[in-house]
């Protein structure tokens, strides 16, 4: 299949948000996902998400320190 | 489950090169072309549907079928209310005890609510669509020529504006 807008990340089948309980780094995926939704314009692009299995901190995204959380 | 594919899913979730082997070994179906629809308004206005591939469904609905070798090309309506006790997840293809452990890996509900909640998203769908990502042989024509479009119908009848595809 090839779907849209993709976000890839080099992670074991089923963790596609990443770790049991980690909110920050679930929520980092998701928001990079949304960005990738409203910046993608080219059918078929493929974004490599920047983060290593198990080898990140991950800051909360809703408290301001990692990416913001974009106005529209 | 049987033995020899928990012991497959294992080996995948623990070296995720193996995956890349697999996916060289076993082409994947492709489309010619991919379909495209411009994002229309700010994502703060959309209503946001999931469909997860990771075998997620209602407790109170069947599971879907592990007898089959070539899969289950069904859909199961999840409601947005359902409570996280009555969800539940068949599907022997990959190791699911983290998604059982905490569901979001897999249909991440609880953290979409809270980017609802902080303004990044107008809402969720009323309900979300779970599928099982196992789908080989003559189910693969099955999944193109119904389940497809019925998940299409039913994501319009929402209504949804914007779909997210969660694989497992």
């Amino acid at each position: 299949m090839r779907p849209p807008r993709t976000l890839f990340l080099r992670w074991p089948f089923g963790h596609a948000l990443g770790e049991p309980g980690a909110r920050a780094q679930q929520l980092s995926v998701l928001c990079l996902a949304l960005d990738v939704l409203e910046r993608a314009r080219t059918p078929g692009e493929i974004v490599d998400a920047p983060w290593a299995w198990r080898r990140e901190t991950y800051a909360d995204p809703l408290r301001g320190s990692g990416p913001p959380l974009r106005s529209p | 489950m049987s033995l020899l594919r928990t012991l497959a899913a294992r080996l995948f979730a623990a070296f995720p090169w193996l995956t890349k082997r697999w996916l060289a070994a076993h082409p994947q179906a492709v489309e010619a072309d991919v379909p495209w629809t411009p994002l229309r308004r700010p994502l703060a206005e959309c209503t946001l549907v999931v469909i997860t591939t990771g075998g997620v469904h209602l407790a109170d609905q069947a599971p879907f079928d592990m007898t089959d070798p070539d899969g289950d090309p069904s859909f199961r309506v999840l409601l947005e209310d359902a409570p996280a006790t009555s969800l539940r997840i068949t599907h022997d293809y990959y190791d699911t005890r983290d998604a059982r452990r905490d569901l979001n890996l897999v249909y991440p509900v609880e953290r979409l609510r809270e980017l609802v909640a902080a303004g990044r998203l107008a809402g969720l769908a009323r309900a979300h669509v779970g599928l099982m990502g196992h789908v080989d042989g003559p189910h693969v024509a099955t999944l193109r020529a119904r389940t497809a479009p019925a998940v299409a119908e039913l994501v319009r009848g929402l209504p949804a504006d914007v779909a997210l595809l969660v694989p497992a």
